[in-house]
Protein backbone atom coordinates (compact mmCIF):
# COMPACT_ATOMS: atom_id res chain seq x y z
CA UNK A 1 0.00 0.00 0.00
CA UNK A 2 1.45 3.31 -1.05
CA UNK A 3 0.09 5.37 1.87
CA UNK A 4 1.47 8.84 1.01
CA UNK A 5 0.33 8.60 -2.59
CA UNK A 6 -3.14 7.36 -1.56
CA UNK A 7 -3.52 10.11 1.03
CA UNK A 8 -2.39 12.73 -1.47
CA UNK A 9 -4.82 11.56 -4.13
CA UNK A 10 -7.63 11.31 -1.58
CA UNK A 11 -6.97 14.82 -0.29
CA UNK A 12 -7.03 16.25 -3.81
CA UNK A 13 -10.21 14.38 -4.73
CA UNK A 14 -11.93 15.47 -1.51
CA UNK A 15 -10.82 19.05 -1.99
CA UNK A 16 -12.12 19.16 -5.56
CA UNK A 17 -15.50 17.61 -4.68
CA UNK A 18 -15.97 19.71 -1.55
CA UNK A 19 -15.26 23.04 -3.19
CA UNK A 20 -17.10 22.13 -6.41
CA UNK A 21 -20.26 21.67 -4.37
CA UNK A 22 -19.68 24.79 -2.26
CA UNK A 23 -18.91 26.98 -5.28
CA UNK A 24 -22.16 26.03 -6.97
CA UNK A 25 -24.05 27.66 -4.10
CA UNK A 26 -21.86 30.54 -2.95
CA UNK A 27 -19.77 32.99 -4.89
CA UNK A 28 -16.33 33.33 -3.39
CA UNK A 29 -14.36 36.52 -4.12
CA UNK A 30 -11.10 36.07 -5.99
CA UNK A 31 -9.10 37.37 -3.00
CA UNK A 32 -10.42 34.52 -0.87
CA UNK A 33 -9.28 31.80 -3.24
CA UNK A 34 -5.76 31.45 -1.72
CA UNK A 35 -7.39 30.91 1.69
CA UNK A 36 -9.46 28.15 0.17
CA UNK A 37 -6.29 26.13 -0.16
CA UNK A 38 -5.83 26.30 3.60
CA UNK A 39 -8.72 23.84 3.79
CA UNK A 40 -6.32 21.26 2.36
CA UNK A 41 -4.91 20.80 5.88
CA UNK A 42 -8.15 19.71 7.62
CA UNK A 43 -9.17 17.76 4.53
CA UNK A 44 -5.85 15.92 4.62
CA UNK A 45 -6.30 15.14 8.32
CA UNK A 46 -9.85 13.90 7.78
CA UNK A 47 -8.71 11.71 4.88
CA UNK A 48 -5.79 10.35 6.87
CA UNK A 49 -7.93 9.38 9.87
CA UNK A 50 -10.86 7.92 7.98
CA UNK A 51 -8.77 5.99 5.46
CA UNK A 52 -6.34 4.66 8.07
CA UNK A 53 -9.16 3.71 10.42
CA UNK A 54 -11.78 2.38 8.02
CA UNK A 55 -10.18 1.30 4.73
CA UNK A 56 -6.55 0.40 5.46
CA UNK A 57 -7.42 -2.35 8.01
CA UNK A 58 -8.96 -4.32 5.13
CA UNK A 59 -5.65 -4.08 3.27
CA UNK A 60 -3.71 -5.10 6.37
CA UNK A 61 -6.05 -8.05 6.98
CA UNK A 62 -4.69 -9.75 3.86
CA UNK A 63 -2.74 -12.92 4.52
CA UNK A 64 -1.35 -15.67 2.33
CA UNK A 65 -4.71 -17.40 2.02
CA UNK A 66 -6.83 -14.43 0.98
CA UNK A 67 -6.47 -12.43 -2.19
CA UNK A 68 -7.28 -8.74 -2.42
CA UNK A 69 -10.11 -9.59 -4.76
CA UNK A 70 -11.69 -11.79 -2.07
CA UNK A 71 -11.34 -9.07 0.55
CA UNK A 72 -12.88 -6.60 -1.86
CA UNK A 73 -15.78 -8.90 -2.77
CA UNK A 74 -16.53 -9.79 0.83
CA UNK A 75 -16.16 -6.40 2.46
CA UNK A 76 -16.55 -3.57 -0.05
CA UNK A 77 -20.32 -3.99 -0.73
CA UNK A 78 -21.17 -3.84 2.97
CA UNK A 79 -18.72 -1.01 3.56
CA UNK A 80 -20.34 0.96 0.69
CA UNK A 81 -23.86 0.31 1.99
CA UNK A 82 -22.91 1.26 5.58
CA UNK A 83 -21.15 4.40 4.36
CA UNK A 84 -24.18 5.35 2.29
CA UNK A 85 -26.40 4.84 5.34
CA UNK A 86 -24.22 7.03 7.56
CA UNK A 87 -23.95 9.77 4.90
CA UNK A 88 -27.72 9.71 4.30
CA UNK A 89 -28.39 9.95 8.02
CA UNK A 90 -26.05 12.93 8.37
CA UNK A 91 -27.66 14.62 5.35
CA UNK A 92 -31.19 14.12 6.63
CA UNK A 93 -30.42 15.30 10.16
CA UNK A 94 -28.67 18.40 8.77
CA UNK A 95 -31.73 19.11 6.58
CA UNK A 96 -29.51 19.09 3.47
CA UNK A 97 -27.41 22.07 4.49
CA UNK A 98 -24.99 22.87 1.67
CA UNK A 99 -21.74 22.58 3.65
CA UNK A 100 -22.85 19.19 5.00
CA UNK A 101 -23.86 18.06 1.49
CA UNK A 102 -20.37 19.04 0.28
CA UNK A 103 -18.70 17.25 3.19
CA UNK A 104 -20.68 14.01 2.88
CA UNK A 105 -20.39 13.93 -0.93
CA UNK A 106 -16.61 14.32 -0.74
CA UNK A 107 -16.34 11.76 2.08
CA UNK A 108 -18.54 9.25 0.23
CA UNK A 109 -16.76 9.37 -3.12
CA UNK A 110 -13.24 9.67 -1.69
CA UNK A 111 -13.63 6.71 0.65
CA UNK A 112 -15.08 4.50 -2.08
CA UNK A 113 -12.37 5.53 -4.52
CA UNK A 114 -9.66 5.00 -1.90
CA UNK A 115 -10.60 1.30 -1.85
CA UNK A 116 -9.59 1.08 -5.47
CA UNK A 117 -6.34 2.95 -4.84
CA UNK A 118 -5.46 0.78 -1.87
CA UNK A 119 -6.69 -2.66 -2.84
CA UNK A 120 -6.87 -2.81 -6.63
CA UNK A 121 -3.65 -4.29 -8.02
CA UNK A 122 -1.94 -1.91 -10.42
CA UNK A 123 -1.25 -2.93 -14.01
CA UNK A 124 2.45 -2.96 -13.21
CA UNK A 125 1.90 -5.38 -10.31
CA UNK A 126 -0.23 -7.59 -12.51
CA UNK A 127 2.38 -7.70 -15.23
CA UNK A 128 5.13 -8.44 -12.72
CA UNK A 129 3.04 -11.23 -11.21
CA UNK A 130 2.75 -12.75 -14.66
CA UNK B 1 -27.34 4.49 -28.07
CA UNK B 2 -26.63 3.14 -24.58
CA UNK B 3 -24.39 6.06 -23.66
CA UNK B 4 -26.94 8.51 -25.07
CA UNK B 5 -29.66 7.00 -22.88
CA UNK B 6 -27.49 7.63 -19.81
CA UNK B 7 -26.82 11.24 -20.82
CA UNK B 8 -30.50 11.87 -21.52
CA UNK B 9 -31.33 10.22 -18.21
CA UNK B 10 -28.88 12.49 -16.40
CA UNK B 11 -30.34 15.63 -18.01
CA UNK B 12 -33.87 14.51 -17.20
CA UNK B 13 -32.78 13.73 -13.63
CA UNK B 14 -31.47 17.25 -13.09
CA UNK B 15 -34.54 18.81 -14.71
CA UNK B 16 -36.77 16.76 -12.44
CA UNK B 17 -35.02 17.08 -9.11
CA UNK B 18 -32.92 20.26 -9.02
CA UNK B 19 -34.43 22.40 -6.24
CA UNK B 20 -37.73 20.51 -6.36
CA UNK B 21 -39.61 18.54 -3.76
CA UNK B 22 -41.24 15.18 -4.43
CA UNK B 23 -44.20 14.94 -6.79
CA UNK B 24 -44.63 14.07 -10.44
CA UNK B 25 -40.82 14.10 -10.78
CA UNK B 26 -40.38 10.84 -8.85
CA UNK B 27 -43.04 9.17 -10.97
CA UNK B 28 -41.34 10.32 -14.20
CA UNK B 29 -37.94 9.29 -12.82
CA UNK B 30 -39.30 5.79 -12.16
CA UNK B 31 -40.41 5.47 -15.79
CA UNK B 32 -37.04 6.78 -17.04
CA UNK B 33 -35.24 4.28 -14.76
CA UNK B 34 -37.30 1.43 -16.22
CA UNK B 35 -36.48 2.58 -19.77
CA UNK B 36 -32.74 2.85 -19.00
CA UNK B 37 -32.76 -0.60 -17.41
CA UNK B 38 -34.66 -1.99 -20.39
CA UNK B 39 -32.23 -0.51 -22.94
CA UNK B 40 -29.19 -1.88 -21.13
CA UNK B 41 -30.61 -5.23 -20.03
CA UNK B 42 -33.00 -6.44 -22.70
CA UNK B 43 -32.20 -10.07 -21.87
CA UNK B 44 -33.29 -9.69 -18.24
CA UNK B 45 -36.59 -8.15 -19.34
CA UNK B 46 -37.47 -11.30 -21.27
CA UNK B 47 -38.21 -12.93 -17.93
CA UNK B 48 -41.74 -12.60 -16.61
CA UNK B 49 -40.55 -11.95 -13.04
CA UNK B 50 -38.51 -8.93 -14.18
CA UNK B 51 -41.51 -7.56 -16.07
CA UNK B 52 -43.66 -8.11 -12.97
CA UNK B 53 -41.15 -6.21 -10.82
CA UNK B 54 -41.08 -3.39 -13.37
CA UNK B 55 -44.89 -3.23 -13.29
CA UNK B 56 -44.87 -3.11 -9.48
CA UNK B 57 -42.34 -0.30 -9.63
CA UNK B 58 -44.56 1.55 -12.12
CA UNK B 59 -47.54 1.00 -9.78
CA UNK B 60 -45.67 2.70 -6.92
CA UNK B 61 -44.77 5.54 -9.31
CA UNK B 62 -48.47 6.04 -10.05
CA UNK B 63 -49.22 5.94 -6.30
CA UNK B 64 -46.76 8.76 -5.71
CA UNK B 65 -48.50 10.86 -8.35
CA UNK B 66 -51.91 10.08 -6.87
CA UNK B 67 -51.22 10.34 -3.14
CA UNK B 68 -47.66 11.69 -2.66
CA UNK B 69 -47.35 10.24 0.84
CA UNK B 70 -44.47 8.69 2.76
CA UNK B 71 -45.77 5.15 2.31
CA UNK B 72 -45.80 5.52 -1.49
CA UNK B 73 -42.28 6.98 -1.45
CA UNK B 74 -40.94 4.16 0.74
CA UNK B 75 -42.67 1.55 -1.45
CA UNK B 76 -41.26 3.22 -4.56
CA UNK B 77 -37.71 3.13 -3.16
CA UNK B 78 -38.12 -0.53 -2.18
CA UNK B 79 -39.55 -1.44 -5.59
CA UNK B 80 -36.69 0.41 -7.31
CA UNK B 81 -34.02 -1.46 -5.35
CA UNK B 82 -35.84 -4.76 -5.93
CA UNK B 83 -36.11 -4.19 -9.68
CA UNK B 84 -32.41 -3.29 -10.00
CA UNK B 85 -31.52 -6.38 -7.97
CA UNK B 86 -33.82 -8.52 -10.08
CA UNK B 87 -32.13 -7.27 -13.25
CA UNK B 88 -28.70 -8.06 -11.78
CA UNK B 89 -29.60 -11.68 -11.00
CA UNK B 90 -32.81 -13.41 -11.92
CA UNK B 91 -34.15 -16.25 -9.77
CA UNK B 92 -32.46 -15.08 -6.58
CA UNK B 93 -34.31 -14.44 -3.32
CA UNK B 94 -35.93 -11.07 -2.83
CA UNK B 95 -33.63 -10.11 0.05
CA UNK B 96 -30.63 -10.85 -2.18
CA UNK B 97 -32.29 -8.64 -4.80
CA UNK B 98 -32.45 -5.87 -2.20
CA UNK B 99 -28.78 -6.32 -1.39
CA UNK B 100 -27.75 -6.37 -5.06
CA UNK B 101 -30.04 -3.49 -5.97
CA UNK B 102 -28.85 -1.31 -3.13
CA UNK B 103 -25.21 -2.10 -3.83
CA UNK B 104 -25.59 -1.44 -7.57
CA UNK B 105 -27.34 1.85 -6.91
CA UNK B 106 -24.69 2.98 -4.40
CA UNK B 107 -21.42 1.71 -5.81
CA UNK B 108 -21.94 -0.03 -9.16
CA UNK B 109 -19.40 2.28 -10.79
CA UNK B 110 -16.65 1.47 -8.29
CA UNK B 111 -17.40 -2.24 -8.42
CA UNK B 112 -17.11 -2.37 -12.19
CA UNK B 113 -14.00 -0.22 -12.02
CA UNK B 114 -12.36 -2.67 -9.63
CA UNK B 115 -13.25 -5.83 -11.47
CA UNK B 116 -10.75 -5.47 -14.26
CA UNK B 117 -10.51 -8.09 -16.95
CA UNK B 118 -7.26 -9.64 -15.97
CA UNK B 119 -6.92 -11.47 -19.29
CA UNK B 120 -6.94 -8.23 -21.23
CA UNK B 121 -4.56 -6.60 -18.76
CA UNK B 122 -1.84 -9.03 -19.76
CA UNK B 123 -1.50 -7.62 -23.21
CA UNK B 124 -1.96 -4.00 -22.27
CA UNK B 125 1.25 -2.01 -22.24
CA UNK B 126 2.24 -0.36 -19.01
CA UNK B 127 0.68 3.07 -18.97
CA UNK B 128 2.63 5.50 -16.88
CA UNK B 129 0.98 8.88 -16.66
CA UNK B 130 3.45 11.74 -16.50
CA UNK B 131 1.57 13.92 -14.03
CA UNK B 132 4.28 16.61 -14.00
CA UNK B 133 4.09 17.02 -17.74
CA UNK B 134 0.30 17.05 -17.60
CA UNK B 135 0.37 19.79 -14.96
CA UNK B 136 2.79 21.81 -17.08
CA UNK B 137 0.66 21.26 -20.17
CA UNK B 138 -2.43 22.70 -18.52
CA UNK B 139 -1.03 25.00 -15.84
CA UNK B 140 1.65 26.98 -17.68
CA UNK B 141 -0.48 28.01 -20.70
CA UNK B 142 -3.33 28.87 -18.33
CA UNK B 143 -1.20 31.15 -16.13
CA UNK B 144 0.48 32.80 -19.13
CA UNK B 145 -2.87 33.34 -20.84
CA UNK B 146 -4.32 35.00 -17.72
CA UNK B 147 -1.30 37.34 -17.45
CA UNK B 148 -1.53 38.32 -21.13
CA UNK B 149 -5.29 38.87 -20.95
CA UNK B 150 -4.69 41.23 -18.00
CA UNK B 151 -2.01 43.07 -19.99
CA UNK B 152 -4.11 43.39 -23.17
CA UNK B 153 -7.10 44.55 -21.14
CA UNK B 154 -5.08 47.55 -20.00
CA UNK B 155 -3.80 48.22 -23.46
CA UNK B 156 -7.05 48.14 -25.42
CA UNK B 157 -10.44 49.34 -24.06
CA UNK B 158 -12.36 47.44 -26.76
CA UNK B 159 -10.61 44.17 -25.82
CA UNK B 160 -11.27 44.99 -22.19
CA UNK B 161 -15.00 45.43 -22.89
CA UNK B 162 -15.04 42.18 -24.82
CA UNK B 163 -13.45 40.26 -21.95
CA UNK B 164 -15.72 41.92 -19.37
CA UNK B 165 -18.73 41.08 -21.52
CA UNK B 166 -18.12 37.36 -21.20
CA UNK B 167 -20.86 36.09 -18.92
CA UNK B 168 -21.14 32.49 -17.85
CA UNK B 169 -23.95 33.17 -15.42
CA UNK B 170 -26.40 31.29 -17.65
CA UNK B 171 -24.61 28.08 -16.66
CA UNK B 172 -26.11 26.81 -13.44
CA UNK B 173 -23.29 24.82 -11.89
CA UNK B 174 -25.55 23.28 -9.31
CA UNK B 175 -27.84 22.02 -12.04
CA UNK B 176 -24.80 20.50 -13.76
CA UNK B 177 -23.72 18.86 -10.50
CA UNK B 178 -27.19 17.33 -10.04
CA UNK B 179 -27.01 16.09 -13.64
CA UNK B 180 -23.64 14.48 -12.87
CA UNK B 181 -25.21 12.76 -9.85
CA UNK B 182 -27.98 11.56 -12.16
CA UNK B 183 -25.41 10.23 -14.60
CA UNK B 184 -23.63 8.40 -11.76
CA UNK B 185 -26.94 6.89 -10.65
CA UNK B 186 -28.00 5.78 -14.12
CA UNK B 187 -24.50 4.48 -14.90
CA UNK B 188 -24.64 2.43 -11.68
CA UNK B 189 -27.99 0.86 -12.41
CA UNK B 190 -27.50 0.44 -16.16
CA UNK B 191 -25.45 -2.70 -15.57
CA UNK B 192 -26.40 -3.87 -12.08
CA UNK B 193 -23.72 -5.75 -10.18
CA UNK B 194 -23.98 -8.60 -7.71
CA UNK B 195 -22.70 -9.10 -4.20
CA UNK B 196 -20.80 -12.34 -4.06
CA UNK B 197 -20.62 -14.89 -2.51
CA UNK B 198 -24.08 -13.96 -1.11
CA UNK B 199 -25.75 -14.20 -4.54
CA UNK B 200 -24.03 -17.37 -5.71
CA UNK B 201 -24.76 -19.13 -2.41
CA UNK B 202 -28.38 -18.04 -2.53
CA UNK B 203 -28.73 -19.46 -6.05
CA UNK B 204 -27.25 -22.76 -4.89
CA UNK B 205 -29.54 -23.20 -1.89
CA UNK B 206 -32.95 -24.63 -2.66
CA UNK B 207 -36.10 -24.63 -0.55
CA UNK B 208 -36.22 -28.26 0.53
CA UNK B 209 -34.66 -30.24 3.34
CA UNK B 210 -32.70 -33.36 2.50
CA UNK B 211 -32.02 -36.45 4.54
CA UNK B 212 -28.43 -36.83 5.71
CA UNK B 213 -26.66 -40.09 5.01
CA UNK B 214 -26.32 -40.97 8.70
CA UNK B 215 -28.51 -40.00 11.56
CA UNK B 216 -28.71 -41.31 15.10
CA UNK B 217 -32.09 -42.82 15.93
CA UNK B 218 -31.51 -42.70 19.68
CA UNK B 219 -30.68 -38.99 19.65
CA UNK B 220 -33.70 -38.21 17.47
CA UNK B 221 -35.95 -40.21 19.77
CA UNK B 222 -34.88 -38.06 22.75
CA UNK B 223 -35.30 -34.87 20.80
CA UNK B 224 -38.71 -36.00 19.61
CA UNK B 225 -39.78 -36.65 23.22
CA UNK B 226 -38.48 -33.28 24.39
CA UNK B 227 -40.27 -31.49 21.54
CA UNK B 228 -43.52 -33.31 22.18
CA UNK B 229 -43.53 -32.54 25.93
CA UNK B 230 -42.57 -28.91 25.44
CA UNK B 231 -45.07 -28.11 22.68
CA UNK B 232 -47.87 -30.03 24.41
CA UNK B 233 -47.30 -28.02 27.59
CA UNK B 234 -47.34 -24.83 25.56
CA UNK B 235 -50.59 -25.94 23.92
CA UNK B 236 -52.25 -26.30 27.32
CA UNK B 237 -50.96 -22.89 28.33
CA UNK B 238 -52.26 -21.14 25.23
CA UNK B 239 -55.66 -22.86 25.58
CA UNK B 240 -55.91 -21.56 29.14
CA UNK B 241 -54.90 -18.09 27.98
CA UNK B 242 -57.50 -18.14 25.19
CA UNK B 243 -60.31 -19.29 27.50
CA UNK B 244 -59.63 -16.50 30.00
CA UNK B 245 -59.19 -13.95 27.22
CA UNK B 246 -62.44 -14.87 25.42
CA UNK B 247 -64.44 -14.85 28.68
CA UNK B 248 -62.98 -11.41 29.46
CA UNK B 249 -63.93 -10.22 25.98
CA UNK B 250 -67.51 -11.45 26.37
CA UNK B 251 -67.90 -9.87 29.81
CA UNK B 252 -66.55 -6.47 28.78
CA UNK B 253 -68.36 -5.55 25.57
CA UNK B 254 -68.88 -1.90 26.50
CA UNK B 255 -65.28 -1.09 27.32
CA UNK B 256 -63.94 2.44 27.22
CA UNK B 257 -61.40 3.51 24.60
CA UNK B 258 -58.39 3.33 26.95
CA UNK B 259 -59.45 -0.14 28.14
CA UNK B 260 -59.88 -1.47 24.60
CA UNK B 261 -56.62 0.17 23.56
CA UNK B 262 -54.84 -1.46 26.50
CA UNK B 263 -56.35 -4.85 25.63
CA UNK B 264 -55.41 -4.65 21.96
CA UNK B 265 -51.85 -3.53 22.69
CA UNK B 266 -51.32 -6.08 25.46
CA UNK B 267 -52.78 -8.73 23.19
CA UNK B 268 -50.42 -7.70 20.42
CA UNK B 269 -47.43 -7.88 22.76
CA UNK B 270 -48.47 -11.34 23.90
CA UNK B 271 -49.04 -12.34 20.30
CA UNK B 272 -45.63 -11.08 19.17
CA UNK B 273 -43.87 -13.03 21.91
CA UNK B 274 -46.02 -16.09 21.37
CA UNK B 275 -45.62 -16.24 17.59
CA UNK B 276 -41.87 -15.52 17.62
CA UNK B 277 -41.25 -18.19 20.27
CA UNK B 278 -43.60 -20.60 18.50
CA UNK B 279 -41.77 -20.24 15.20
CA UNK B 280 -38.31 -20.45 16.85
CA UNK B 281 -39.23 -23.60 18.75
CA UNK B 282 -40.80 -25.21 15.69
CA UNK B 283 -37.81 -24.28 13.56
CA UNK B 284 -35.46 -25.69 16.17
CA UNK B 285 -37.16 -29.09 16.33
CA UNK B 286 -37.85 -29.28 12.60
CA UNK B 287 -34.45 -27.98 11.53
CA UNK B 288 -33.07 -31.25 10.17
CA UNK B 289 -33.26 -34.98 10.64
CA UNK B 290 -36.29 -34.96 12.94
CA UNK B 291 -38.36 -34.19 9.83
CA UNK B 292 -37.45 -37.65 8.51
CA UNK B 293 -37.84 -39.50 11.81
CA UNK B 294 -40.51 -42.19 11.48
CA UNK B 295 -42.15 -41.65 14.88
CA UNK B 296 -42.56 -37.89 14.67
CA UNK B 297 -46.31 -37.96 13.95
CA UNK B 298 -47.30 -36.88 17.47
CA UNK B 299 -44.77 -34.10 17.47
CA UNK B 300 -46.11 -32.87 14.15
CA UNK B 301 -49.65 -33.04 15.47
CA UNK B 302 -48.91 -30.92 18.56
CA UNK B 303 -46.93 -28.48 16.41
CA UNK B 304 -49.88 -28.08 14.02
CA UNK B 305 -52.21 -27.67 17.00
CA UNK B 306 -50.00 -24.97 18.43
CA UNK B 307 -49.97 -23.10 15.13
CA UNK B 308 -53.75 -23.40 14.97
CA UNK B 309 -54.12 -22.07 18.52
CA UNK B 310 -51.86 -19.16 17.65
CA UNK B 311 -54.16 -18.50 14.69
CA UNK B 312 -57.09 -18.47 17.13
CA UNK B 313 -55.13 -15.96 19.21
CA UNK B 314 -54.80 -13.84 16.06
CA UNK B 315 -58.57 -14.02 15.46
CA UNK B 316 -59.12 -12.97 19.07
CA UNK B 317 -56.97 -9.87 18.59
CA UNK B 318 -58.70 -9.12 15.25
CA UNK B 319 -62.07 -9.12 17.03
CA UNK B 320 -60.74 -6.74 19.68
CA UNK B 321 -59.22 -4.44 17.06
CA UNK B 322 -62.43 -4.42 14.99
CA UNK B 323 -64.45 -3.61 18.12
CA UNK B 324 -62.04 -0.83 18.87
CA UNK B 325 -62.31 0.52 15.30
CA UNK B 326 -66.11 0.25 15.29
CA UNK B 327 -66.41 2.18 18.53
CA UNK B 328 -63.68 4.77 18.17
CA UNK B 329 -62.88 4.97 14.46
CA UNK B 330 -59.96 4.06 12.21
CA UNK B 331 -56.43 5.27 12.84
CA UNK B 332 -53.09 4.35 11.30
CA UNK B 333 -52.11 2.43 14.45
CA UNK B 334 -55.28 0.34 14.35
CA UNK B 335 -54.72 -0.41 10.65
CA UNK B 336 -51.09 -1.22 11.53
CA UNK B 337 -52.34 -3.83 14.00
CA UNK B 338 -54.43 -5.45 11.25
CA UNK B 339 -51.45 -5.45 8.87
CA UNK B 340 -49.31 -7.02 11.58
CA UNK B 341 -51.97 -9.69 12.17
CA UNK B 342 -52.09 -10.42 8.44
CA UNK B 343 -48.31 -10.87 8.43
CA UNK B 344 -48.64 -13.15 11.44
CA UNK B 345 -51.19 -15.34 9.69
CA UNK B 346 -48.89 -15.55 6.67
CA UNK B 347 -45.96 -16.42 8.98
CA UNK B 348 -47.94 -19.21 10.65
CA UNK B 349 -49.16 -20.57 7.31
CA UNK B 350 -45.66 -20.68 5.85
CA UNK B 351 -44.36 -22.36 9.02
CA UNK B 352 -47.11 -24.95 8.62
CA UNK B 353 -46.08 -25.51 4.97
CA UNK B 354 -42.44 -25.74 6.04
CA UNK B 355 -43.19 -28.53 8.51
CA UNK B 356 -45.64 -30.36 6.28
CA UNK B 357 -43.64 -30.27 3.05
CA UNK B 358 -40.13 -30.57 4.55
CA UNK B 359 -38.94 -27.09 3.61
CA UNK B 360 -35.83 -25.42 5.02
CA UNK B 361 -35.28 -22.16 6.86
CA UNK B 362 -34.44 -20.29 3.64
CA UNK B 363 -37.89 -21.12 2.29
CA UNK B 364 -39.40 -19.28 5.26
CA UNK B 365 -37.17 -16.24 4.75
CA UNK B 366 -37.90 -16.15 1.04
CA UNK B 367 -41.64 -16.56 1.16
CA UNK B 368 -42.15 -14.24 4.15
CA UNK B 369 -40.03 -11.41 2.72
CA UNK B 370 -41.93 -11.68 -0.59
CA UNK B 371 -45.21 -11.51 1.36
CA UNK B 372 -44.08 -8.44 3.31
CA UNK B 373 -42.92 -6.75 0.11
CA UNK B 374 -46.22 -7.51 -1.66
CA UNK B 375 -48.22 -6.11 1.26
CA UNK B 376 -46.10 -2.95 1.18
CA UNK B 377 -46.68 -2.45 -2.55
CA UNK B 378 -50.40 -3.19 -2.36
CA UNK B 379 -50.88 -0.93 0.66
CA UNK B 380 -49.19 2.00 -1.10
CA UNK B 381 -51.83 1.77 -3.84
CA UNK B 382 -54.58 2.70 -1.37
CA UNK B 383 -55.47 6.17 -0.19
CA UNK B 384 -55.44 5.41 3.53
CA UNK B 385 -56.17 8.96 4.65
CA UNK B 386 -59.25 9.03 2.51
CA UNK B 387 -60.38 5.60 3.76
CA UNK B 388 -59.87 6.61 7.40
CA UNK B 389 -61.78 9.84 6.88
CA UNK B 390 -64.64 8.18 5.02
CA UNK B 391 -65.04 5.47 7.66
CA UNK B 392 -64.75 7.79 10.65
CA UNK B 393 -67.19 10.35 9.26
CA UNK B 394 -69.82 7.84 8.14
CA UNK B 395 -69.57 4.66 10.20
CA UNK B 396 -67.64 5.08 13.46
CA UNK B 397 -69.71 5.43 16.64
CA UNK B 398 -67.37 8.10 17.93
CA UNK B 399 -64.08 9.55 16.72
CA UNK B 400 -61.43 12.20 17.21
CA UNK B 401 -62.13 14.96 14.64
CA UNK B 402 -58.74 16.62 15.17
CA UNK B 403 -57.09 13.39 14.09
CA UNK B 404 -58.72 13.78 10.67
CA UNK B 405 -57.45 17.35 10.40
CA UNK B 406 -53.93 16.22 11.31
CA UNK B 407 -53.86 13.55 8.59
CA UNK B 408 -52.07 14.32 5.31
CA UNK B 409 -53.72 16.42 2.61
CA UNK B 410 -55.12 13.34 0.87
CA UNK B 411 -58.39 13.77 2.76
CA UNK B 412 -58.73 17.53 2.26
CA UNK B 413 -61.25 17.46 -0.60
CA UNK B 414 -63.30 14.82 1.19
CA UNK B 415 -63.43 16.96 4.34
CA UNK B 416 -64.36 20.00 2.27
CA UNK B 417 -67.22 18.11 0.61
CA UNK B 418 -68.35 16.91 4.02
CA UNK B 419 -68.37 20.50 5.26
CA UNK B 420 -70.37 21.65 2.24
CA UNK B 421 -72.97 18.92 2.71
CA UNK B 422 -73.28 19.04 6.52
CA UNK B 423 -73.79 21.61 9.22
CA UNK B 424 -70.66 21.53 11.36
CA UNK B 425 -69.86 23.62 14.39
CA UNK B 426 -67.68 26.72 13.95
CA UNK B 427 -64.45 25.19 15.22
CA UNK B 428 -64.57 22.18 12.91
CA UNK B 429 -65.64 24.28 9.91
CA UNK B 430 -62.75 26.69 10.48
CA UNK B 431 -60.25 23.86 10.79
CA UNK B 432 -61.44 22.31 7.51
CA UNK B 433 -61.45 25.66 5.68
CA UNK B 434 -57.95 26.39 6.94
CA UNK B 435 -56.67 23.00 5.79
CA UNK B 436 -58.36 23.34 2.41
CA UNK B 437 -57.03 26.85 1.72
CA UNK B 438 -53.47 25.97 2.73
CA UNK B 439 -53.55 22.86 0.55
CA UNK B 440 -54.94 24.66 -2.50
CA UNK B 441 -52.29 27.38 -2.13
CA UNK B 442 -49.54 24.75 -1.89
CA UNK B 443 -50.85 23.02 -5.01
CA UNK B 444 -51.00 26.29 -6.91
CA UNK B 445 -47.44 27.21 -5.90
CA UNK B 446 -46.01 23.85 -6.95
CA UNK B 447 -43.94 23.62 -10.10
CA UNK B 448 -44.85 20.97 -12.69
CA UNK B 449 -42.17 18.70 -11.23
CA UNK B 450 -43.82 18.87 -7.81
CA UNK B 451 -47.36 18.51 -9.11
CA UNK B 452 -49.63 15.62 -8.19
CA UNK B 453 -53.08 14.37 -9.14
CA UNK B 454 -54.82 16.95 -6.92
CA UNK B 455 -53.06 19.79 -8.76
CA UNK B 456 -55.07 18.92 -11.86
CA UNK B 457 -58.28 18.52 -9.87
CA UNK B 458 -58.32 22.14 -8.76
CA UNK B 459 -57.76 23.51 -12.28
Amino acid sequence: MDTPSTLLKSTILSFVIFWSVILTEKEIPLDAIPYMFLSLIPIFLCCMFTICLTVAPFYWSKNEKTAFKTIYNNCFPFYAIALFGVCSLVLITSNFEMSIVAFTASAFFTLLKSWTWIIKPSKTELNEAL
Amino acid sequence: MKQISLIIGALVFSTLFHKQSIGLNLSVFSLVAIIVLLIHNTKAFRQKTTIAHALLYALTAISIFLYNNTLAIVANAMAFVTLVGQVSTQNSSIYVNWLNGLYSFIAGFFHRNFHIHEASQKVEPKIKIDYLHLTKLIGIPLVVLVIFIALYKNGNPMFSNLINGIDFSFINLQWVLVALSGYYLFYNISKPVTVNPATSKDLQIGNSLFLKAHFENEYLKKENQLGFVLITALNFLIVLFLITDVSYLINSVNSSAPELSCQVHNGINALIASIVIAIIIILYFFRGDLNFYNNNKNLRLVAYTWMLLNAVLVINIIIKDILYIYNFGLTYKRIGVLVYLLLTVIGLTTTFIKVKHLKNLWYLFRINTISAFTILIVSCALNWDSLITKYNLNYAKSMDFNYLIELSNNNTFMLKNYLDENDLDMEKALAIEQKYKTYVMTLQDNSWQESQFDTYRIK
